[in-house]
């Protein structure tokens, strides 16, 4: 079932001619992790503020196409913006009170905020913080406190840019873990980020943006293509197998290239 | 052990707390000019304390801290930053000037210097991070991740004998990150120090060479970072994975267990090719 889908969507910033969107189309179906992958400055933290309906609603701009996302069941998209700090409610003066902040903007009851709280501090693992003052915490403890803030809507549809950014690769891989559990749920994700080494093992599929358009979707394999390695947006380990200048196909995880290694 | 006129930073046995919870717990350790440390630890192990202590943004509670031959505790943040160049974390918050070039002027210029050697610091440090064709932007014109470079630049023209930085990568793409690598192990090799926060252990792989990892305040590993890093059940205990050179090196058994990519892709190269190990 798809829950979010863009057709022939330009987006073009309040003030500027220049396009940072243009005629971009996707899909994300329930339990699909769908990521976006491109350059700084590729439009797509903008395609996620579309998709997200924060652009043009709060942010301004023109936009043409269509983003179709269907809320008529009671269906909710949840953002995570990059930069945790941005993202805070400012208005909470525990951790757990800002997990809670969207859930009670939702108006539930008060035994299920409670029921949806608990149970996003515990998938996140930030039981040890609910106590904690929101602006005191490292970035990487935000990083999951406002993650988990957006898991306690229950969103069916998750929109993540650069989710890992703040956390080293223990908590990245631990994110990656949720992101693959949350998509087995059924929840459909579209994450963009720029851990390209972690996409194998968490993507379904990638959409690779260059300046605004969609350059190229498809399996995750293409990480090893020649067009993405050229343009440097492959896996580590498919880069370093094309350096040596050891036969294509290149591997695109470690496994893969133990595989091929043990198979010389 | 060099002492302290030598080593370009020297912690002996600094504590720090914040009211009732320790954050560092007597941390001795020194840096030579030139030398590249990684600072790791899990979030929350006092990585950004030890930095705000070196900036002199903060005063060790016990203990010392040398920049050069300079005690922090005799001296302000601003006289620190002679020879200190620092970059936060949220380093786009760090910029305030009309355009970029006046932006990244501004700290040699606080230092006093002429104004021809101001431009020239300025230009260096515009070019080691290839953003002369913004010289003239407004920072706030510039993507993010451009700005985070650009406060790097900053920094680099104070042209430092010591660079701390926290988290220089987190936001870049892999082009970006090149580029710092590149800035920084040119500095590197003009004789600066650098101790970096990160966690982006594939960057740091490519441009540090030594390892301090803190665990709840307490320096629990001083060490070669490359052997750090191909010695996995250590990392795990540690809370970190191999960053992916690293793995692939260990998993193919290569030898030398290189951890920079050009030396894994030599390594690969080699043996694949049959010819002799060096």
């Amino acid at each position: 079932m798809t829950r979010l889908s863009l057709d022939r969507v330009t987006f073009r910033y309040p003030a500027t001619e220049a396009p940072a969107l243009e005629d971009v189309s996707l899909e994300v179906a329930a339990g699909e992790v769908v990521a976006l992958v491109g350059s700084v400055g590729a439009g797509a933290s903008t395609l996620l503020l579309v998709a997200g309906d924060l652009a043009p609603r709060v942010v301004g701009g023109r936009l043409e196409g269509r983003v179709i996302f269907d809320g008529a069941g009671g269906d909710l998209r949840g953002i995570v913006l990059p930069m945790p700090w941005t993202q805070l409610s400012g208005m909470a003066f525990t951790v757990w009170d800002e997990v809670a902040f969207g859930p009670a903007n939702l108006g539930l009851p008060r035994d299920e905020i409670v029921r949806q709280v608990d149970r996003a501090v515990a998938r996140l693992g930030i039981e040890h913080l609910v106590a904690r003052d929101p602006t005191t915490l490292s970035g990487g403890e935000l990083q999951r406190v406002i993650v988990a803030g957006i898991l306690a809507m229950r969103p069916t549809l998750l929109l993540l840019d650069e989710p890992t950014a703040e956390l080293d690769l223990a908590g990245a891989r631990t994110l990656w873990e949720l992101v693959r559990a949350l998509a087995s749920e059924g929840t459909a994700i579209l994450v963009a980020t720029s851990d390209l080494d972690a996409l194998p093992d968490v993507a379904d599929r990638l959409v690779w943006l260059d300046r605004g358009r969609v350059a190229e979707t498809g399996p995750v394999r293409l990480l090893a293509s020649d067009e993405m390695l050229a343009a440097n947006l492959s896996t580590t380990v498919a880069s370093v197998w094309r350096a040596a200048d050891l036969p294509a196909p290149y591997p695109v995880t470690v496994a893969q290239a133990m595989q091929r290694w043990q198979g010389r | 052990m060099a002492g302290p006129l030598t080593a370009a930073l020297r912690f002996d046995r600094v504590s720090f707390s914040y009211g009732v919870v320790q954050a560092l717990a007597e941390v001795s350790f020194e840096l030579e000019p030139g030398e590249g440390v990684a600072l790791l630890g899990r979030n929350g192990a006092g990585k950004s304390t030890l930095v705000r202590l070196v900036t002199g943004l903060a005063r060790p509670g016990a203990g010392t801290i040398w920049v050069g031959d300079w005690d922090t505790r005799d001296v302000t943040p601003d006289q620190v930053a002679r020879r200190v160049g620092s970059v936060f974390q949220h380093a786009d918050q760090q910029l305030f000037a009309r355009t970029l070039e006046d932006d990244v002027a501004f700290g040699p210029r606080a230092l006093g210097l002429a104004p021809a050697d101001v431009a020239g610091r300025v230009a260096r440090a515009l070019a080691a991070l290839e953003l002369g064709a913004h010289a003239r932007d407004h920072p706030y014109d510039l993507p993010p991740a451009l700005r985070k470079l650009a406060a790097l630049a900053g920094a680099l023209a104070l042209e430092p004998s010591l660079l701390v930085l926290d988290e220089p990568t987190a936001g870049l793409d892999r082009a970006l990150r090149e580029r710092v690598a590149r800035a920084l192990l040119e500095r590197a090799a003009g004789g600066a120090a650098l101790l970096v926060i990160t966690h982006d252990l594939t960057f740091g792989a490519e441009v540090l060479d030594r390892a301090l990892v803190l665990d709840r305040g307490r320096l629990v590993c001083d060490e070669s970072l490359a052997g750090l890093l191909t010695t996995a059940p250590r990392l795990e205990a540690l809370g970190l994975i191999p960053p992916p050179v690293a793995a692939l090196s260990t998993a193919l058994d290569l030898p030398g267990r290189p951890v920079r990519a050009a030396d894994a892709a030599r390594m690969l190269a080699r043996v694949a090719g049959g010819r002799p190990v060096p």
